[in-house]
């Protein structure tokens, strides 16, 4: 007689998301342009390897921002504000979807969390559309 | 110091496997001998060496890039695998020295006693990153109630063809994104003094999406994380509904390892 009494969790438990590992967005945010750098104190035996990285700096605002933004207000229904969040919401994440035909960076950077495989797929065909030397030549 | 670098047949001519930096260690580290590092390859992860202090590294080809998405969270997982055991100097991503005895001759010898203090600084601690990112149609709710310019513009481009609103949404979008900008910085702060008061350091990170509400760096003990998880939980739940919060850690310390004298000599 094994009871099952202990369905109900009380709410408000789950609020913060504590990811066991850091998604792609996340690496790419961290690994690209902070820790020790190598170059500074190894000189000679560096060796120049070409890396393929992406620039995780697009929170410059640009037209796209700014009329995407504006599709999403337009959007918004205002009126049912509090009561149809959830319903809003649901609105807002299809909506989204259907910006995510940007260029690789910001591909990466939005669909890292979620859609990691898609990500490296997209990589493996086109493993040469953001190349950029890593090493500076000074 | 002879290095035992297991090199290819090819090894007369130029060289084509390198040395890929992880990171400095101290010397008493074991590795998985499962662990694989970046690169098509994926070479066993190894340790070089040099009295008390130690680099983690793999060999890697170099006629091939790096840094496909495996390659970058190959580099950030093995750093954090490492920080929950001990104290680690995580490197940027993508440093290749020629061979193993350029890593001690070069990396390891001249900075020893730079990298062993840093090494002793970390002990028991490790890197967290509290970010948050608003909830659009919530956030938007909040702005568009609050300003009168963007609810105007609002009505003005309700239902009417993009076309023919060009200008207006972009006026609109102009205004959103400076609320949100001016939104991110009260937030971010808040979120930043909230955990000082637990006696970490703090780091306020770039935003890196439009939509980002916080994204901050702590280097806490790692024996005082149940605290740092209860701060972020109540943060969370003030914020509920308008910010997701996520909490990412314990990391190698990326955004706190010390950066390097311009001086050049070595």
């Amino acid at each position: 007689m094994s009871p099952m009494t202990t369905a109900i969790q009380p709410q408000g438990g789950a609020t913060m998301d504590r990811p066991s590992s850091s998604s792609l967005a996340d690496v790419v945010d961290t690994i690209l342009d902070k820790g020790l750098v190598i170059d500074a104190y190894v000189r000679v035996s560096l060796v120049g390897i070409e890396l393929l990285t992406v620039d995780a700096r697009i929170v410059v605002a640009s037209v796209d921002t700014y009329l995407r933004f504006a599709q999403a207000v337009n959007r918004l229904d205002i009126s049912q504000d509090k009561e149809g969040l959830p319903e809003l919401m649901q609105d807002m994440e299809q909506g989204g979807a259907k910006h995510k035909t940007k260029g690789a960076a910001q591909g990466v950077l939005e669909a890292a969390g979620e859609k990691l495989k898609d990500v490296i797929e997209d990589y493996r065909e086109e493993p040469e559309r953001v190349p950029r030397r890593s090493r500076r030549e000074d | 110091m002879s290095a035992d670098t297991k090199t290819t047949g090819t090894a007369t001519r130029a060289p084509t496997v390198g040395i890929y930096v992880y990171g400095i260690v101290p010397a008493d580290v074991d590795v998985d001998p499962d662990a694989r590092g970046v690169g098509d390859e994926a070479a066993p992860l190894t340790v070089v060496r040099h009295d008390q202090i130690a680099a983690l590294v793999s060999e890697v080809h170099l006629d091939r890039p790096l840094g496909r998405p495996q390659d970058l969270l190959a580099h950030e997982r093995l750093l954090d695998a490492a920080a929950t055991e001990v104290p680690v100097l995580p490197a940027r991503f993508g440093a290749v020295l020629t061979n193993q005895d350029a890593v001690v001759d070069e990396l390891l010898a001249p900075h020893y006693d730079e990298f062993r203090a840093a090494l002793e600084d970390l002990q028991g601690k490790a890197q967290y990153i509290v970010k948050g990112r608003y909830v659009e149609a919530a956030v938007l709710t909040e702005i568009v109630s609050e300003n009168p310019e963007i609810a105007q513009l609002r009505d003005a481009i309700r239902d009417r063809p993009e076309a023919a609103t060009r200008n207006a949404r972009m006026r609109l979008g102009e205004l959103v994104n400076q609320a949100i900008e001016a939104r991110r910085r009260v937030d971010a702060r808040k979120a930043a003094d909230l955990l000082s008061s637990l006696g970490v350091a703090v780091l306020v990170r770039e935003a890196t999406h439009e939509l980002d509400a916080v994204n901050v760096a702590l280097l806490a003990e790692t024996a005082g994380e149940p605290e740092l998880v209860s701060a972020c939980e109540d943060l969370a739940r003030e914020w509920q509904g308008l910010v997701k919060l996520r909490l990412l850690g314990p990391l190698a310390p990326y955004d706190f390892v010390a950066r390097p004298q311009p001086d050049g000599q070595t």
